[in-house]
């Protein structure tokens, strides 16, 4: 479990990192927090000839709101958005998943734009940013691009990101109104990749659904965004009902392959039950914050 | 007379300022200038011919200082047998495969380098031509012989037989529950893998290996190269767990050493993670059909046990292993009649081993599982008919039918303070509260009760020494050699406690065979009833011939001296010799290799669980230990064995599992693929304990260590079908959410 030979460089600037990717991109990786690279390379799965390191380059870790929106810089480590305070304050989806996602050690070193951009269906970031219709902006050669989610994500490790471009930062729309959200997870141990995992965001007027979103871990190719959940829910009045219709979609939308971590039919059963519980949970937080505001 | 004794007291362990501070040094941290890496190359098919093993590419790599299959290496030995296993000469375990491989992860070639990048490189250019064969992964099938692994002999490889057929009684009893078992494999999963230096000096080898049983390997290493043990020293320096699979001589130590003799420099080998899954021996692995026989009382009458041991693709350890479950298949019960076949049969596998119990977590699951259904069929509660059936504490010593002689026990005893510590009552009123009123998620108790087996083999002894130094400092020798118990801690209380010294005073010392020639090992939870009662008697003999010294130089009578702290004093007198001062003219030491019966722990487990209704999902509430080991030396050192143990049965209840694919290849390359709980998967611990002392031993003590791993998995398992109202099918070990989701929803 040794890497094959490889060049390293660890440029100061994401011009210079821009610059050195370009010159072989097809052979090059880009190593942020490296908690998915790092093994590969052990196990020889992937063998590029150059890394890029980017994470001495400054700036890539900014966690602020401005313009509408909450930027997340692509070397945010998961720790960081977990202990957040912005983050527990505005962002509840954000903040539950963040503490489950893998272990401690993972935690500290694992980056969300690292995460976003190795593209495993999965993983956790990819369902909470589906169900918060965050963007993730990428820089290139020929500059800037901003992309959202549902276009970055493509299948099994492939995202709509070029070789030549890197992943600079993820921007979340600020929540309106009152607002709830939960990830909900399913996992055999703690630290394990999720069996299931559900991404929930409900912004209420009332209690009127103004917005719903929905994001679904580990039961398709890629994260996946059941839509016809969200718009059954969008526009109508919270019920018990409403939730057990959207949940009865989303396990629907999921598409699971059976393997080690259980048959299709549970984790599309596992889905139901968490999309139902997550809409619950989003529920009263936001009548909670109704209630304070 | 002050009588200075640590036994019962819990001194800060010496083991661990080094461990806090990384300053403890393992195999992989010793530097041996000129040390080559060796890299193996692995059969990636489970079965086939062996056509070719092209190592050109390999060989004419810059950096590569040699490449070698089995051709290359035509006086190569074998991987010697095990002692006590039975292992057909045809079927004997070839270091590097020739001519055949069977199973996935068999070392076929082996790629030296000054570092493992280089080697690894090497190693990648390697090309097997194998054809496949048919592979056959279950022992059931594999037992038929259609698909042969050597051939024409039988994949059967041995037939152990405990009792006679009891079909008459099956017939005319009452009542007969049946069930068959899966116990599935596991992999041993120590933190720091396998790892060797061999370091050759002339004739000479110094072996660095993490290991458990240094003397047996310098033996063994002597043997299979035709040299005197003399010239082979073994050291072992800390070892980062071992849990049984590090007692043995492996392929690839023989590789190493045989290499190393060959090309007369140190050669190292470090296994990896991956390498630790696919190549590394296997524990457990067994297919059982049980008959438990009852009155409508719930009596016991009958026991039939008929056992497949899946023991991997080369008779090995595990050949054996499965006896002992056989052997200890009564548990702690009175059963008039028994009959137990074990077979064990070789598959497209990784061989087993030894893994922690070693064959008595086998035989209590399944036990205890029969038991939960007899009582379900009888509507009886599960705690009273183990009551009923427990060997009763006047009945020791008890010969079993198996011909086991249990040497003490109080099981009742255990079984009610377990039930008490786990508030039993008030969990089935809480229960049958939920059932009424159809609150809450179904809650299951269930309760494991063992009794397991320490000291290791039969009769076998362990070798302790103590010597008496002119400065009055003692220091103690060992052939147990630890893996992370805290032997050096333990033994020093059991001499301080024998010369009545301060503990500081003594020092011990194991794991190098320059210094610690004669020993067994670390294994079967011996080191304390074993080693530790050689010690003590080591100790007293020393004592012993120092009074005598002491008697000579004060001339006095032996009854005229008082000695307290290390000082023999003339009563009455301030006339007064020291043990250092008696061993100044002459060496004071004395040895012992005491060869103590097998003990026989015991105890009950309970746990409790909660379901959830939704998703299957399974909330371990709270487990309850009380074990019996008999006197306890050092109450924190056996409460980390048991908390360790207990994880590790958890792991084998909830979460761990060694999957084959239907081609032989092992589905986990990483501890990503492979579940293993961690402290978060920690329930509520309560430990307690009963104290029923070992007649058989100075120090009353019965081994510690085990019993986590053998109680728990089915007091889990218990309770997880106690909480789904006695519906157990599909219920396999390991017991995961979608398997209980899959009973709940069949019932829904």
């Amino acid at each position: 479990m040794f890497p094959s030979r490889f060049d390293y460089s660890a440029p100061d600037s994401l011009d210079e990192a821009l610059a050195t990717l370009g010159q072989r991109a097809d052979e090059t990786k880009v190593l942020a927090g490296g908690q998915s690279l790092i093994p590969l390379l052990k196990l020889r799965f992937a063998a590029p000839a150059t890394l890029v390191d980017i994470n001495r380059i400054p700036g890539l870790d900014v966690l602020e709101e401005s313009n509408g929106h909450l930027r997340i810089g692509t070397l945010a480590r998961h720790n960081q958005l977990a202990a957040d305070s912005l983050v527990g304050r505005r962002y509840p989806t954000i903040a539950s998943a963040a503490p489950q996602i893998a272990d401690p050690l993972v935690r500290n070193l694992g980056t969300i734009g690292g995460s976003l951009a190795h593209g495993d269906p999965a993983g956790d970031w990819g369902s909470v940013m589906l169900a918060l219709n965050a963007e993730v902006v990428v820089r290139g050669p020929t500059g800037e691009r901003r992309i959202p989610i549902d276009d970055f994500l493509v299948d099994i490790f492939t995202t709509s990101l070029n070789e030549d471009e890197i992943v600079t930062e993820v921007l979340v729309p600020q929540p309106e109104g009152s607002f709830g959200g939960a990830y909900l997870k399913l996992e055999r141990k703690v630290g394990d990749f999720a069996t299931v995992g559900v991404a929930v965001h409900l912004e209420l007027d009332g209690d009127t659904i103004a917005r719903a979103g929905l994001g679904l871990t580990a039961v398709g190719s890629r994260n996946i965004k059941p839509t016809n959940a969200e718009n059954a829910l969008g526009g109508n009045k919270c019920s018990d009902e409403l939730f057990a219709e959207a949940a009865r979609l989303a396990a629907e939308a999921a598409d699971p392959v059976s393997d080690v971590r259980g048959p299709a039919t549970y984790k599309r059963a596992v889905v139901e039950a968490y999309v139902k519980r997550g809409l619950a949970e989003a529920r009263d937080q936001a009548r909670a914050r109704a209630g304070r505001t | 007379m002050g009588h200075r004794s640590y036994v019962g007291q819990s001194p800060p362990r010496r083991e661990d300022p080094g461990l806090v501070a990384g300053a403890h040094r393992y195999v992989a941290d010793i530097v041996v200038p000129g040390c080559l890496d060796a890299v193996f190359v692995r059969s990636f098919e489970a079965h086939g011919l062996l056509n070719a093993v092209d190592l050109a590419a390999a060989q004419s790599m810059e950096g590569i200082v040699g490449a070698y299959s089995a051709g290359e290496l035509p006086d190569l030995p074998v991987t010697p047998a095990p002692p006590r296993a039975e292992v057909p000469p045809e079927m004997s375990w070839p270091a590097l495969a020739r001519d055949r491989v069977r199973f996935a992860g068999q070392p076929i070639a082996v790629v030296l380098a000054a570092d493992r990048y280089t080697a690894e490189d090497g190693a990648e250019l390697v090309f097997a031509d194998i054809d496949p064969l048919e592979a056959v992964i279950d022992p059931g099938p594999a037992a038929s012989d259609e698909v042969m692994l050597f051939e024409p002999r039988s994949n059967v490889v041995s037939v152990r037989e405990f009792g006679a057929p009891v079909d008459d009684v099956m017939d005319s009893a009452p009542v007969v529950v049946e069930t068959i078992i899966r116990n599935e494999r596991l992999c041993p999963t120590s933190i720091e893998t396998r790892g060797i230096v061999v370091v050759p000096d002339g004739d000479d080898i110094t072996v660095h290996v993490s290991h458990q049983a240094p003397q047996r390997l310098r033996q063994s290493l002597a043997r299979s190269f035709g040299i005197e043990a003399e010239l082979v020293r073994v050291i072992v320096p800390h070892v980062g767990g071992a849990f049984g699979a590090k007692s043995q001589t492996y392929p690839e130590y023989i590789v190493i050493a045989h290499l190393a003799r060959k090309l007369g420099r140190p050669v190292r080998w470090i296994e990896d993670r991956r390498e630790a899954f696919a190549g590394a021996t296997h524990g457990r692995g067994q297919t059982q059909r049980l008959r438990l026989a009852a009155d409508r009382e719930g009596n016991l009458l009958a026991l039939e046990a008929l056992v497949d041991a899946d023991i991997g693709a080369y008779p090995h350890t595990g050949e054996f292993i499965a006896a002992n479950t056989g052997w200890m298949l009564s548990g702690p019960y009175t059963i008039p009649h028994l009959h137990v076949r074990v077979r064990a049969v070789v598959t497209n596998t990784t061989p087993t081993a030894a893994y922690r119990g070693a064959g008595r977590p086998e035989a209590a699951y399944a036990l205890e599982r029969a038991l939960d259904r007899l009582a379900h069929r009888l509507g009886a509660d599960p705690a009273e008919l183990r009551l009923r059936n427990f060997i009763d504490r006047n009945e020791f010593p008890y010969r079993s039918p198996t011909g086991a002689v249990y040497d003490s026990g109080d099981h009742a005893a255990a079984l009610r303070l377990a039930l008490e510590r786990a508030g039993y009552d008030d969990a089935r009123a809480e229960q049958r509260r939920r059932r009424t009123t159809g609150d809450g998620n179904p809650l299951g108790i269930g309760i494991g009760s063992y009794i397991e087996r320490s000291g290791g083999q039969e009769g076998s002894t362990e070798f302790g020494s103590v010597t008496i130094e002119p400065d009055g400092t003692v220091v103690a020798r060992s052939g147990a050699t630890p893996q992370g118990q805290g032997h050096a801690t333990a033994f020093a209380q059991v001499v301080a406690s024998a010369l009545e010294v301060e503990l500081d005073r003594v020092s011990v010392i194991q794991g190098d065979t320059d210094e610690v020639p004669v020993g067994v090992g670390t294994f079967g939870s011996r080191s304390m009833q074993v080693g530790g009662s050689s010690l003590h008697h080591a100790a007293h003999d020393a004592l012993e011939e120092a009074r005598l010294r002491a008697s000579a130089h004060l001339e006095v009578a032996e009854a005229d001296l008082r000695y307290d702290d290390g000082r023999f004093t003339v009563v009455g007198t301030d006339r007064s010799v020291t043990l250092g001062q008696l061993a100044t003219e002459r060496a004071l030491s004395a040895q012992a290799e005491f060869g103590p019966p097998q003990a026989f722990p015991f105890g009950t487990y309970v746990a409790v669980v909660e379901l959830d209704r939704d998703t299957g999902d399974i909330s371990l509430e709270k487990l309850v230990a009380v074990d019996d080991c008999g006197i306890v030396i050092n109450p924190k050192l056996v409460e980390g064995q048991s908390v360790g143990s207990i994880i590790q049965g958890i792991g084998q209840a909830l979460y761990e599992q060694v999957v084959f694919d239907e081609y032989g290849q092992p589905l986990m390359s990483s501890l990503m693929d492979y579940s293993l709980p961690t402290v978060a998967e920690l329930p509520e611990l309560v430990l307690d304990q009963t104290v029923t002392p070992n007649p058989n031993v100075p120090l009353g003590n019965k081994g510690a260590g085990e019993a986590g791993c053998i109680g728990t998995p089915p007091a889990i398992v218990n309770a997880i079908v106690d909480a789904l109202g006695g519906r157990d099918e599909g219920i396999d070990l390991p017991v995961t959410p979608e398997k209980v989701w899959l009973v709940l929803s069949r019932s829904d």
